[in-house]
């Protein structure tokens, strides 16, 4: 029955194929034009790697991230941090004013700039309560800089925040704005609103990676402008991190395109010595990657950091159906076959392993296309999509550019191949023979390593933490470290305090609640988290409470007559001061409390979230909501949703895979057997990262779904020709003999291909991708090998008493 | 080709270059008839300050005003009805109209017992919370700006003559926080019926006059609408209504003093 579907599946490839070469012109053209269709979509490719990136749209996390950002303003700064030997001297402070008024002056889509020169001072003087910025006028003399120093470093506010806390280190926080295009509206365009019904209102477009780009390369050319001795200038915060990682990204990208060309062009060249089948194979991928990557941009589908793989990817996989069709079409060829029916033939031949290749490749990247990772997603289908469109250039543009090849050079080159076929045939009947004669050392050997590698394997640990893909040296990594050493840190969580009611800010006990929480979680570490600064309407409402009390410290306190509470924010509200609005709602229904902390891995973020969320359980109960949001808890979700994916997917693709090679194979148990060579390599090489401490992140967790659907290939490979010669000749060593000498060397030619695919990103600038590659190049080796050597033991096991010895000393001798 | 053209673009320029001195000229003069005219003295009204936050939320803050110019400079009291948690809290403003002097404010806290003086260097801070600020409730001072006539534009039916305001220098940009203004001057009133406010931070203020009365011979705007906008949308809007509007009351010079303002209503 199966084989009755197989030969006319083969029938058909046939029969296609040598319609293609008749029509070969007009395949061409159409796959062309198809091509070019698709690649239109270039046009709209876009390139983001913001944080949010990570997650889907209508992620609830991202939701509530967005309505915080709607409410109360980004929370993603750019930290500038200055390091001078004493800030309180005339000539810093001037350079201080300076360098502010510069950045408001110049720098693009800033919504504020927050410095030592306009932070909110609150204090008394006499009757007089002064809410203004603290540097209107710059001290003139020693006495007044003494004044000044004394004030700001005994001013909570500014503690970890602005100064640090040897009043070495000041910074300058810019807030990006939140909407696109710069607030210069022109006269028409404004009046317009006017004339509108009830606008001006609507959606904003938020502010582009483009423009976020722009800002942050000015601030940088305008932080080394600045920098001097006595007055180093460094730039860090969220936004100045993403954007590295988009420019590496992008840079990396560009490498990795060439350089896996590159290579396998090379390859080509030494494995089949004519240009043909170096640009055949080659023309045909790359058509297939613009098409992918143009059918992104049609889709609206912007490139994230893990897309970055996608082209190496489906470079170094497509080229692999191309290579074992035109290993076939060189048999055929040199067996008699011509032109048109050697093509054919070697479709006919190969067109059903390729096809079973592409869907399991497809079906192990693919099972990431449900993941909860936005990018993941994003690249599981997008490979999958790649790996299928590859397909069908493959079928349709390989034979039709062979049919139009001039046939006569291929057939002349072929001779000075088979010296060479012999040196790699020989080892591969040893090797044949070794692996079937010790079937039962190598498996017991790879049992044990199997076991022993998922015992390790299992205690692998997750990781997200973008920065550390960075090198170390690099200003970006230098520069956080430095504001997360002296000022407290440079990520934020959020807490959403929810009362329910108008006013319900008022509440005395509310606020000493917020008031105390704040306190507690600043003074002693949270797990391996130090909050360098929190910020609330507390703070705010204590600072205003002792400057109408002549600055007595005494009175940094919520003070004790409630009825004073809303008067008191009255007064600040009419002081001139807006920052009333980034804490609370107009309502005071809604309260935030900021908490600023170092950047870790959010590995470690994850407890500190819980432990802060228990706290305000247990200080609010019922009587308050809450709600823990900022760019930490990003992280976080990022975090978790990458764990919950990577288990699905696994499950997905090792399923799914392994149904696949059940039905291939026709027999259940020799399904089941086939999938031990593909999952030992994928187990020693997550051992290997459990001993070498590389953690499981977006990138590394890839390696086995990758690696689980390209190492299938070869066993379907060595399964379908093994399972072929075993009932051809009853002897399990001649049909693995057989096997290795017909496919091994494709899979040895494919293998190589792959390998070295993946180990060009070895040359990437990011940690992250020379771990992802180097792991991915490895086990595609391992799974070489293991197809090589345990394949056949393991089928020498089970057949072995099946098919007698005495059958094989008949047919071979 | 390219010379001839310049030429001519160079040439019919230079046409409309008395044209455009001329315009600065009128748009001078129109300025200084708004802000010459006759806009009453003395007067008392209750002010209900609506404040719609960008979810829509509505606040409203009830208050009793007094107010009397003093030479070029305007005093003005308040005091709160409502909310009442915030009743009789008030405040008490010198307004100077002279470019370099800071006004003078105290605030009265009913709950603290105290007065306070609020120092305070510019102009742009909100007056009472809202989208208006203490510049937007007074006269302009004519010399910190360059104005511009722009053209004309009808408001409900109304001709209206269109002035951009620019100010004269940074130090005036910086104190009442705008950076460009544009007026919708009423011709026949002298009245600023509306105007458009690009803020130095990037968003704009949208003022409508929204109802026009004469009282006691004074044309009054008794509704005041501004929307704060950022972007496209509109983050925070104030509307505020005069009702009980009475000019020529008399109010003692004592009415604007410390002692008063603890007093209470």
């Amino acid at each position: 029955m199966k084989v009755g579907f197989k030969h006319i599946l083969e029938n058909q490839f046939e029969v296609f194929t040598l319609r293609i070469c008749r029509y070969r012109y007009l395949v061409i053209i159409g796959v062309l034009i198809v091509a070019a269709l698709a690649a239109s979509g270039l046009r709209n490719i876009t390139v983001d790697s913001s944080n949010e990136s990570f997650l889907f749209p209508d992620d609830p996390v991202l939701i509530r991230y967005e309505e915080f950002r709607e409410q109360f303003g980004r929370d993603d700064v750019i930290i500038i941090a200055i390091k001078g030997d004493n800030v309180f001297t005339l000539e810093f402070l001037n350079r201080l004013q300076n360098f502010h008024q510069k950045i408001a002056d110049e720098i693009p889509f800033v919504a504020s700039i927050t410095s030592l020169i306009n932070i909110r001072e609150t204090r008394g003087e006499g009757d007089r309560l002064i809410v203004d910025d603290l540097l209107t006028t710059l001290p003139t003399n020693q006495n007044e800089l003494e004044n000044l120093r004394h004030r700001v470093l005994a001013n909570p506010l500014y503690q970890n925040r602005l100064i640090s806390a040897d009043g070495e280190f000041t910074s300058i926080i810019v807030e990006l704005s939140r909407f696109s295009g710069e607030g210069g509206l022109a006269v028409d365009d404004a009046l317009s609103f006017f004339d509108e019904t009830d606008a001006p209102t609507g959606n904003n477009e938020k502010l582009t990676e483009a423009e976020i780009h722009q800002l942050v390369m000015q601030m940088d050319e305008l932080t080394r402008q600045y920098s001097i001795q006595g007055f180093e200038v460094i730039m860090a915060g969220t936004p100045a991190v993403t954007d590295t990682l988009k420019l590496t990204l992008q840079e990396d990208v560009r490498k990795f395109i060439i350089l896996v060309v590159a290579v396998i062009m090379v390859l080509l060249l030494i494995a089949f010595r004519v240009i043909g089948a170096v640009v055949l194979p080659l023309g045909v991928v790359l058509l297939a990657l613009v098409s992918t990557i143009g059918l992104m941009g049609h889709l609206g589908i912007s490139v994230k950091l893990p897309t970055v793989i996608l082209p190496s990817f489906l470079l170094a996989v497509g080229v692999g159906a191309a290579i074992h069709l035109l290993e076939i079409w060189k048999q055929k060829r040199v067996s008699g076959e011509q032109d048109h029916q050697a093509i054919a033939s070697a479709v006919r031949h190969a067109g059903l392993p390729i096809l079973l290749t592409s869907l399991t490749t497809a079906v192990g990247l693919g099972s990431f296309s449900l993941a909860e990772v936005a990018p993941i997603a994003e690249l599981g289908l997008f490979s999958a999509i790649g790996i299928i469109i590859a397909l069908f250039y493959t079928l349709l543009l390989l034979p039709a550019g062979l049919a139009i090849l001039p046939a006569g050079k291929v057939k002349k080159k072929q001779p000075e191949n088979e010296g060479e076929q012999d040196i790699i045939n020989k080892a591969l009947v040893n090797i044949a023979s070794w692996s079937v004669r010790k079937a039962k050392p190598i498996c017991v050997l790879s049992a044990l390593l199997l076991a022993g590698s998922l015992l390790v394997a299992a205690q692998l640990r997750f990781s997200h933490d973008v920065l550390s893909w960075l090198p170390e040296e690099w200003p970006i990594r230098q520069a956080t470290e430095m504001v997360d050493n002296n000022m407290g840190g440079s990520v934020s969580l959020e807490v959403i305090i929810d009362t329910g009611v108008e006013n319900g800010l008022h509440d005395r006990d509310t606020l000493i609640k917020i008031d105390q929480l704040s306190q507690e979680i600043e003074e002693a570490p949270i797990g391996a988290i130090s909050v360098g600064s929190t910020l609330s309407i507390a703070f705010l409402l204590k600072e205003i409470h002792q400057a109408l009390n002549g600055n007595n410290p005494e009175y940094y306190r919520i003070p004790e007559n409630e009825r004073l509470i809303p008067q008191e924010f009255l007064l600040f509200e009419n002081s001139g001061s807006d920052d009333v609005e980034d804490l609370v709602d107009s309502r005071f229904q809604i309260g935030r409390l900021s908490l600023r902390v170092p950047w870790r891995d959010t590995l470690e973020y994850s407890p500190f979230i819980n432990i802060v969320n228990d706290k305000f359980k247990d200080a609010f109960g019922n009587s308050a909501t809450y709600e823990i949001t900022g760019m930490m808890s990003l992280f976080s979700r990022t975090l978790e949703a990458a764990i919950f994916t990577t288990a699905k997917s696994y499950a997905i693709a090792f399923g799914a895979i392994t149904i696949m090679m059940i039905l291939l194979i026709g027999r259940i148990a020799s399904g089941l057997i086939s999938m031990i060579p593909n999952l030992t390599p994928i187990a020693i090489t997550l051992a290997i990262m459990q001993i070498t401490g590389i953690p499981l992140n977006l990138f590394t967790m890839l390696v086995a779904s990758i690696a689980i659907g390209l190492a299938v290939d070869d066993t379907i490979h060595f399964m379908h020709h093994f399972h072929r010669y075993l009932d051809k000749f009853g002897d399990v060593e001649l049909a693995v003999r057989k096997t290795l000498l017909t496919s091994g060397r494709a899979m040895l030619t494919t293998s190589v291909i792959l390998s070295v695919g993946f180990f060009v990103f070895c040359f990437a600038s990011m940690s992250n991708l020379i771990q992802f590659g180097i792991l991915t190049g490895l086990t595609i080796i391992l799974a070489l090998l293991a197809d090589f050597v345990l394949a056949p033991a393991l089928m020498s096991l089970r057949y072995g008493k099946i098919y007698p010895r005495e059958t094989k000393q008949e047919e071979t001798g | 080709m390219r010379l001839i053209l310049n030429s001519i673009v160079g040439f019919v320029l230079l046409l409309f270059i008395p044209l455009a001195v001329d315009a600065d000229n009128s748009a001078l003069d129109i300025m200084t008839r708004v802000e010459t005219r006759d806009d009453g003295d003395n007067r008392t009204d209750n002010i209900t300050m609506t404040l719609i936050d960008k979810n829509g939320h509505e606040r409203q803050r009830l208050m009793q005003s007094y107010r009397k110019d003093e030479g070029s400079t305007v005093w003005q009291l308040i005091f709160f009805l409502e909310p009442a948690n915030v009743r009789n809290t008030g405040f008490l403003t010198y307004d100077y109209q002279e470019p370099d002097r800071d006004n003078d404010q105290w605030i009265y806290l009913p709950e603290l017992y105290k007065t306070k003086r609020i120092a305070s260097s510019d102009k742009s801070q909100p007056f009472m919370g809202s989208d208006f600020s203490y510049a937007d409730m007074n006269r302009r001072v004519l010399n910190e700006w360059n104005f511009k006539l722009l053209g004309e534009k009808e408001v409900r039916g109304d001709a209206t003559w269109l002035i951009e305001a620019v100010p004269v220098s940074s130090d005036v940009e910086k104190r009442y926080g705008y950076s460009k203004s544009v007026l919708f001057v009423h011709p026949e009133l002298d009245m600023v019926v509306r105007a458009v406010h690009w803020l130095t931070n990037g968003k704009l203020k949208y003022l409508d006059i929204s109802r026009l009365q004469e009282i006691d011979g004074v044309w009054t705007a008794t509704e005041l609408d501004m929307r704060t906008v950022e972007g496209k949308e509109t983050i925070h809007r104030t509307i505020m209504n005069f009702s009980n509007v009475r000019y020529n009351q008399g109010l003692d010079d004592n009415l604007f003093t410390q002692r008063r303002l603890e007093k209470g209503l």
